[in-house]
């Protein structure tokens, strides 16, 4: 049996194309994959990483950019302990689109969901928006921002790890208030999920 | 050691270490001997080996020269054999040489002949002939043929019947095209055949494919026009009506299946396996074609559009009235039509897809090349307007039935009836609740997409965790009622309209009863949850078998996910429980309990005989919780009961302990409070079916503790030895609790080593 003591579900949404699924790889395989084809679905990997010796156990679930499969991914949002909103530094179309998936995650996600806003391919040359514009637009929504590039491995395991580490914090913080009605819900979940025999172990 | 050293050292030592180096060399002194005599003693067998030795050697000089002699024989065998080798090879070249002329002879004969055959077939337009003549042509190695042609003297001839060859070749191929053309706007199906059939003799394979599926789409084309015309003529009366799309989009895909399942072998005849890939291609943008068609009279005629607007503008909480909400009821059989014509998708394309993979596995064995067509294969499937068609069904396939899903059950809710007649303990809330999410995800299992049924799963799970355990939660929010806080009243009401055998319907009475109900439901919720996650994944199993490791794990993240709404309903439950144990239990219980104080526990043997007798005080607390549990017990599920009893029991240890602490004994009350506490702890643990001893473990202690004959006593309890207790009670408490016996005097309970 499988043996961690935290199990998280993070969820990367934003535009087709935008490189989802080459940071989901390039994490859990450390592969780039040339000429990825569009992700039917969604798509869901699990990689096990070790934060203060702790085990952790990221559940990632790669979602279709597309339109048409939105109602298959929007049903994820809302088990999702991190939600990781992803836009291409060179496409000004996917930062544009930003404000709607933010009102998506607004509706379907939970008040609670950690979310981290990520500008893909900054190997490119052409650049189209400039660093402090995702940056500030992070500030402005609360969340976490980082600048990324799935080909050349810069920032996608600090992503990752980064997000382990702070949803084990949260966990630990809420895991001493456990009788507040309130804070069960990650516990709830996490405790759930697969048959390992020591997930639930958060005391 | 040197005997200059040892004798440095005989001089030093001790008269006990001469001894005993005096016995070591003796010892070695006896070993030596005993060696050298065995040496000895072998000196004659070793002489004897030494003269057998000597005789065996002139023997041995003349095995080696006749060892010599038999190399070089060797030696010779072997150079003639190579020899020999060598003479067969060069045999066999010459032969393999001759045989190609031979080869090259005939060919140029057929070439002679081909070149003279291939006009008159022409002329005589038997094109069967001709192609043959030309295929014959083509099977000779051109490269050969050019060469041969520049050895040869007459080289002029053979030049002349290439040219002709390949004139007329060109000239076949023009007229089968041509021909082939005609046949197929003449619908000459027997002339279609027969040209199908030459054009692999003439090399024109992929021509072949392209022009034949080209026929067979028209003929697609012909009868899906049809078969929406008749779709579009049903009556609204008609009973296939709600399903015609369906029937349609089925039609087009079984038409299309028998087609290549006919055709298949005639292609494999004469083109030869693994050109089923090319064929299926060309067919599929026929299968496209139609498929859009199909798919937009689809949307038109149910107005597709215009709900999934409608279930939008809900969703974000739109103004619009009551009256423009869609019925969920009205929703079911569009529903199910979709998901009828998704699964006909999802079949059609594992169809195509086993099919082509049979077909490269007879014409390859190079791994390679056949990854290359499978990756092939899967870009037309996954480029084609069928897939993205399929998506886009599923999508809003998932809009409605989430939408269905969420409006059944608030439906449900508003419908919530509880049949106070029958011995049901839950509403008709968790039943239709459940009925209605096993009726989804089974529909999202029938449209064949693992995709689709676990964001069914997941809708549910959204739907049971949030919507379904606050309606529950809101109902325990409104407590117990509080006119049942004079509880004797509403106990007798209760009584009364038992006997009547029907309930008065009085507010109070309604409110006790929607309570209680509510907490039946979240526990009869939770045994439904299992069963549905367990249900679920088998059906699932039987659906999609030979599901990929991946997959599965996608279905049971987001199966545990439904599974763990049993921790929301537990809280749920919890959040009851205590709301019954301020208001029902908590007020009664106490009053009860604090009549203890009015018991004098310091008995004269008289008064002990009389208390003994009837033990009064826990004699009415039990009858009291009897009539309490008795009631409540026909209204609860066993475990809510369980839980209940659970509940009143440790308010009554815990209210208990205190009384106790507030009263005083001697030896004989002590012995009396033992019985009492005994009772007690019989009487709860029989009343359910855990047992609750563990609860009443410290009371038994302090009981045990107050019933001691002497102070010095306790040791026979207290401390590591066998027989000594686990103890729940601190030693400050244990004095505290000796205390109270008015008989033990204050410095012996003092003096205790705890």
């Amino acid at each position: 049996m499988e043996d961690y003591k935290f199990l998280f579900k993070v969820v990367l949404v934003g535009n087709a194309g935008v490189g989802k699924t080459c940071l989901v790889r390039r994490f859990t395989q450390g592969l780039f994959p040339p000429g990825q084809g569009a992700t039917i679905g969604v798509d869901f990997m699990i990689k096990t990483v070790e934060v203060d010796n702790e085990r952790v156990k990221l559940q990632i679930w790669d979602t279709a950019g597309q339109e048409r499969f939105r109602s298959i991914t929007q049903s994820y949002y809302r088990s999702a302990h991190a939600l990781i909103l992803v836009y291409d530094i060179s496409c000004q179309p996917t930062f544009d689109c930003l404000p709607d998936w933010l009102r998506e995650i607004e509706e379907y996600a939970s008040s609670k969901v950690l979310r981290i806003l990520v500008g893909n391919k900054i190997d490119r040359e052409d650049r189209e928006i400039p660093r402090h514009v995702g940056e500030d637009f992070a500030q402005q929504h609360n969340m976490y921002f980082l600048e990324t590039s799935a080909k050349e491995a810069e920032n996608v395991e600090k992503l990752f790890m980064q997000i382990a580490q702070d949803l084990m914090e949260q966990a630990r913080s809420k895991d001493l208030l456990r009788y507040d009605s309130n804070t069960t819900r990650i516990e709830g979940k996490t405790s759930s999920i697969s048959d390992s025999n020591c997930c639930s172990k958060l005391a | 050691m040197d005997l200059e050293v040892k004798m440095k050292w005989a001089q030093t030592a001790s008269p006990e270490e001469l001894q005993a180096e005096l016995e070591k060399i003796t010892k070695f002194k006896d070993e030596s001997w005993v060696n050298l005599n065995s040496l000895s003693a072998q000196k004659v067998y070793v002489d004897d080996k030494i003269k057998g030795l000597t005789k065996i050697l002139p023997t041995l000089r003349m095995i080696n020269d006749e060892a010599d002699n038999l190399v070089g024989t060797i030696k010779n065998i072997s150079a003639s054999s190579d020899k020999i080798s060598a003479e067969i090879k060069t045999l066999d070249t010459a032969r393999s040489r001759i045989e190609e002329c031979q080869k090259r002879v005939s060919d140029l004969i057929d070439l002679e002949l081909c070149a003279q055959g291939v006009q008159k077939a022409i002329n005589d337009e038997d094109y069967e002939t001709g192609a043959g003549h030309i295929h014959r042509f083509l099977s000779i190695d051109q490269n050969l043929l050019t060469k041969t042609a520049a050895d040869v003297e007459k080289a002029s001839g053979i030049q002349k019947a290439v040219l002709t060859l390949k004139d007329a070749a060109s000239q076949l191929q023009a007229i089968v095209q041509h021909r082939f053309d005609e046949a197929i706007r003449n619908v000459d199906l027997g002339t279609i055949e027969r040209f199908f059939k030459i054009f692999p003799l003439l090399g024109m394979h992929d021509e072949g494919i392209r022009c034949f599926c080209q026929y067979l789409s028209t003929k697609i084309e012909e009868a899906a026009v049809k078969n929406m015309s008749i779709a579009l003529n049903t009556s609204i009366s008609d009973k296939r009506q709600p399903v015609v799309f369906a029937d349609t989009l089925t039609l087009l895909f079984e038409g299309l299946a028998r087609m290549i399942d006919t055709h298949q072998p005639l292609i494999e005849t004469y083109y030869g396996p693994g050109r089923l890939l090319s064929a299926v291609s060309i067919l599929q943008n026929e299968c496209d074609k139609q498929c859009n068609r199909i798919m937009l009279e689809f949307n038109k005629n149910r107005q597709l559009n215009r709900k999934i607007s409608l279930i939008n503008e809900v969703n974000t909480g739109g103004s619009f009235s009551k009256l423009d909400r869609l019925d969920p009821k009205d929703l079911d059989i569009l529903i199910g039509e979709m998901t009828v014509m998704h699964m006909r998708a999802e079949l059609y394309i594992r169809y195509i897809r086993r099919k082509v993979t049979a077909d490269l596995e007879i014409s390859t064995n190079d791994d390679d090349e056949k990854r290359i067509k499978l990756e092939e294969l899967e870009k037309v499937i996954k480029n084609s307007h069928l897939t993205q068609s399929k998506h886009e069904l599923l999508g809003n396939y998932l809009r409605l039935e989430q939408y269905f899903m969420e409006e059944s059950i608030g439906k449900a809710v508003n419908m919530d009836t509880f049949d106070t007649s029958s011995d049901q303990q839950t509403s008709s809330l968790v039943d239709d609740t459940f009925f209605i999410i096993r009726k989804c995800i089974r529909r999202a299992i029938s449209t064949g997409s693992l995709d689709g049924c676990c964001a069914i799963i997941n809708t549910g799970c959204r739907v049971l965790e949030s919507d379904y355990c606050a309606v529950l939660k809101n109902k325990l929010k409104q407590g117990y009622p509080s006119g049942y806080l004079d509880l004797t009243q509403a106990y007798n009401v209760l009584q009364t309209s038992l006997q009547q055998g029907r309930l008065q319907p009085s507010d109070a009475e309604q409110a006790r009863t929607t309570f209680l109900v509510a907490l039946n439901n979240g526990d009869v919720s939770t045994e439904y949850v299992e069963a549905l996650c367990d249900s679920v994944i088998q059906e699932i199993d039987q659906v999609m078998p030979n599901m990929k490791t991946n997959d599965r794990g996608k279905l049971e993240s987001c199966l545990s996910g439904l599974s763990s709404v049993t921790t929301n309903l537990k809280d749920v439950i919890d959040y009851g429980m205590q709301q019954l144990r301020s208001s029902a239990v908590k007020p009664r219980v106490n009053p009860w309990v604090d009549a203890f104080l009015n018991v004098n526990h310091q008995f004269t043997e008289d008064e002990l005989s009389a208390y003994e007798a009837g033990v009064p005080f826990v004699q009415t607390l039990m009858f009291n919780l009897d009539s309490l549990l008795s009631t409540l017990k026909a209204y609860l599920t066993p475990t809510n009961y369980d839980t209940l009893v659970g509940l009143v029991t440790s308010e009554i240890t815990s209210r208990l302990e205190k009384v106790i602490l507030k009263t005083t004994y001697n030896r004989l009350g002590g012995l009396i409070l033992d019985k009492e506490v005994r009772m007690l702890a019989g009487y709860l643990t029989t009343s359910t079916s855990w047992s609750m001893r563990d609860k009443f473990a410290r009371l038994t202690q302090i009981a045990t503790i107050l019933n001691l004959e002497k102070v010095s006593e306790i040791a026979d309890y207290w401390g590591s030895h066998e027989g000594a207790l686990t103890w729940r009670l601190t030693p400050s408490e244990l004095r505290t609790i000796m205390g109270l016996r008015m008989d033990f005097k204050v410095e012996d309970i003092r003096r205790l080593k705890l």
